[in-house]
């Protein structure tokens, strides 16, 4: 009877030993997906992840919408990143439509990009921390990030979701004494983000709970076709900002953070530097930005390309690379829109990491990686 | 050993220090944030938009002209305008025509404004729309044309004992 079964239906042969647990997707430590692990005692034998509990077709939506009215639900997958999951849709429907941007729109793009960066990173590190227990590191990142969401919530009008960037510039100019008010909490908030070495990062429970786990080698970095901080964090120096430049990346003085353990410490620590660098990169695009000058170029009501016509960008987000691929078949509507994102690429990492740890290291690798569950389901 | 020791102070002591650090959440009913502008708004002669809060909207009876703009620029978006009949007669609208926002629908992107080429539709800083229906949700014309009263006044303050809402 079981050999007429298709294959998918089989019935497994069951090992006393092992386990099947499934972690989620009701599970608070694993959001919206499922993590299949199998355990030998409290070790890892195999996992499977399975995404694609909030897949919302935000693709095929794409085909069905012109340039403009995709703008509200392109940036739907990540919420706290908003800007930054907006922004290489913007540049190349601005490849394909053949517009120039203004150089102070090019300037606020950046400061938005970076300071969605910034408040997504505390969101993923409030995370980060109530996964291993530590409620301080809760409470701290969710609170600070206010400092944040209170400067986007000038420039753009909304705390999240901000539909701020558009093809030709950005929706509206940087509001009147803006400049001294975000250079006051931009330093608050460097200082208080230092402050977390001493109660996270140099912790010593921290530590010996992250560091050796989970490690992926500088190779299999690269042979996984991870991005991002996970990328940094084993080694490779690789951030889009300054590999491609896009904007005005190349005019300012940009770090990368690079660190070689290649473990969930590390994985963790490399967004936090980060945060530190955006800061920098926000106070120089602020000393550097012209100081009046148009912020977005007039287009036409309903924009078209130009006959047959296909453009890829990729930008560097809090999570990674994130490219989006248009099609244009001169209409109104792209003819297909493709996002290749850093989540989905970074959780292909999971099964190689979580093979011999240890099942209580599970969330903290888990999330070490950079994963959004909504963006990779996309 | 010591490492560990060291370690540990320092982080009991980062968290002592709070103690002495003032009070950083916002008591929302009783304080309400304060937010640049009178609300999102557009100017067409420039194409480019004014900061403000993407709030509730605010209708212009007297500039709308019942062009059904902000109604298209919703449809691939939320589908939250709909056009109305409207009772009172305005010179510049023929049909008596004007949205109708259901924003039980809307997304607050402000689309609707960019579109509106007769500076007719605005938003406000009026965030506290909850209703126990959803017909309470949907907004007529009258109710559009009403400027909100808000009352909000409080600002991130940073001094040197940390940052608080005064």
């Amino acid at each position: 009877m079981t050999a007429e079964l298709p294959p998918g239906l089989a019935i497994q042969k069951v090992d006393e030993r092992i386990m099947t647990l499934n972690v989620g997707p009701q599970h608070p430590g694993s959001g919206h997906m499922r993590i299949i692990v199998q355990i030998d005692g409290d070790y890892i034998v195999a996992c499977d992840p399975d995404p694609g509990y909030v897949h919302r077709g935000e693709e095929k939506m794409a085909e069905y919408r012109n340039y403009i009215t995709n703008i509200p639900h392109l940036e739907r997958p990540v919420i706290h990143d908003s800007c930054n999951a907006l922004y290489p849709y913007v540049l190349g429907v601005e490849e394909l439509l053949g517009i120039e941007v203004p150089e102070r729109a090019q300037y606020v793009r950046v400061i938005c990009s970076e300071l969605n960066r910034c408040i997504y990173t505390m969101y993923w590190l409030a995370i980060y921390g109530i996964f291993l227990g530590h409620s301080t590191m809760f409470m701290w990142p969710a609170g600070d990030r206010e400092l944040l969401i209170d400067l986007m919530e000038k420039i753009s009008g909304a705390r999240v979701t901000h539909a701020h960037f558009v093809p030709g510039g950005v929706r509206n100019d940087l509001p009147p004494n803006f400049e001294e008010v975000c250079l006051r909490q931009v330093n608050y908030f460097e200082k208080r983000i230092k402050e977390y070495a001493a109660v996270f990062y140099d912790n010593p429970i921290l530590i010996s709970r992250t560091e050796n786990t989970g490690v992926l080698s500088r190779e299999d970095a690269i042979r996984l076709g991870t991005t991002g901080s996970v990328l940094r964090a084993s080694g490779v120096d690789y951030d889009l900002r300054l590999k491609e430049p896009y904007d005005v990346y190349e005019e300012l003085d940009v770090h990368t953070n690079v660190m070689k353990e290649g473990d969930s410490y590390a994985r963790s620590k490399v967004p936090w530097l980060d945060m530190l660098e955006s800061c920098n990169i926000i106070r120089q695009a602020l000393q550097k930005m012209p100081k009046s000058g148009s912020v977005r170029v007039k287009l036409k009501p309903n924009p078209k390309g130009k006959g047959l016509d296909s453009v890829y960008k990729r930008v560097e987000s809090g999570r990674g690379s994130l490219g989006c691929h248009i099609v244009s078949d001169g209409k109104v509507e792209p003819y297909r829109l493709k996002l290749s994102v850093g989540s989905f690429r970074n959780l292909i990492a999971l099964p190689y990491l979580l093979k011999g740890e240890k099942l209580g290291n599970m969330p903290s690798v888990y999330w070490s990686l950079n994963y959004w569950p909504v963006e990779a389901d996309r | 050993m010591t490492n560990t020791a060291t370690g540990i102070i320092r982080a009991l002591n980062s968290g002592i220090k709070h103690i002495a650090t003032k009070r950083f959440t916002l008591r929302y009913p009783e304080e309400k944030l304060k937010f640049v502008g009178d609300g999102y708004q557009f100017d067409p002669s420039t194409g480019v938009g004014i900061a403000g809060l993407k709030g509730r909207h605010m209708l212009f009876h007297d500039h709308c002209t019942g062009c059904q703009l902000c109604s298209i620029a919703c449809e691939g978006v939320a589908e939250a305008i709909a056009m109305v009949k409207v009772p009172d007669q305005q010179k510049q609208n023929k049909k008596s025509i004007m949205p109708q926002i259901d924003y039980g629908k809307c997304v607050f992107c402000g689309l609707c404004v960019d579109a509106c080429p007769f500076y007719a539709l605005y938003m406000t800083n009026d965030y506290e729309l909850s209703s126990f229906s959803k017909e309470g949700l949907i907004y007529t014309p009258a109710q559009l044309a009403v400027k909100p009263y808000v009352e909000q006044d409080s600002e991130i303050v940073i001094t040197k004992y940390g940052a608080t809402h005064g």
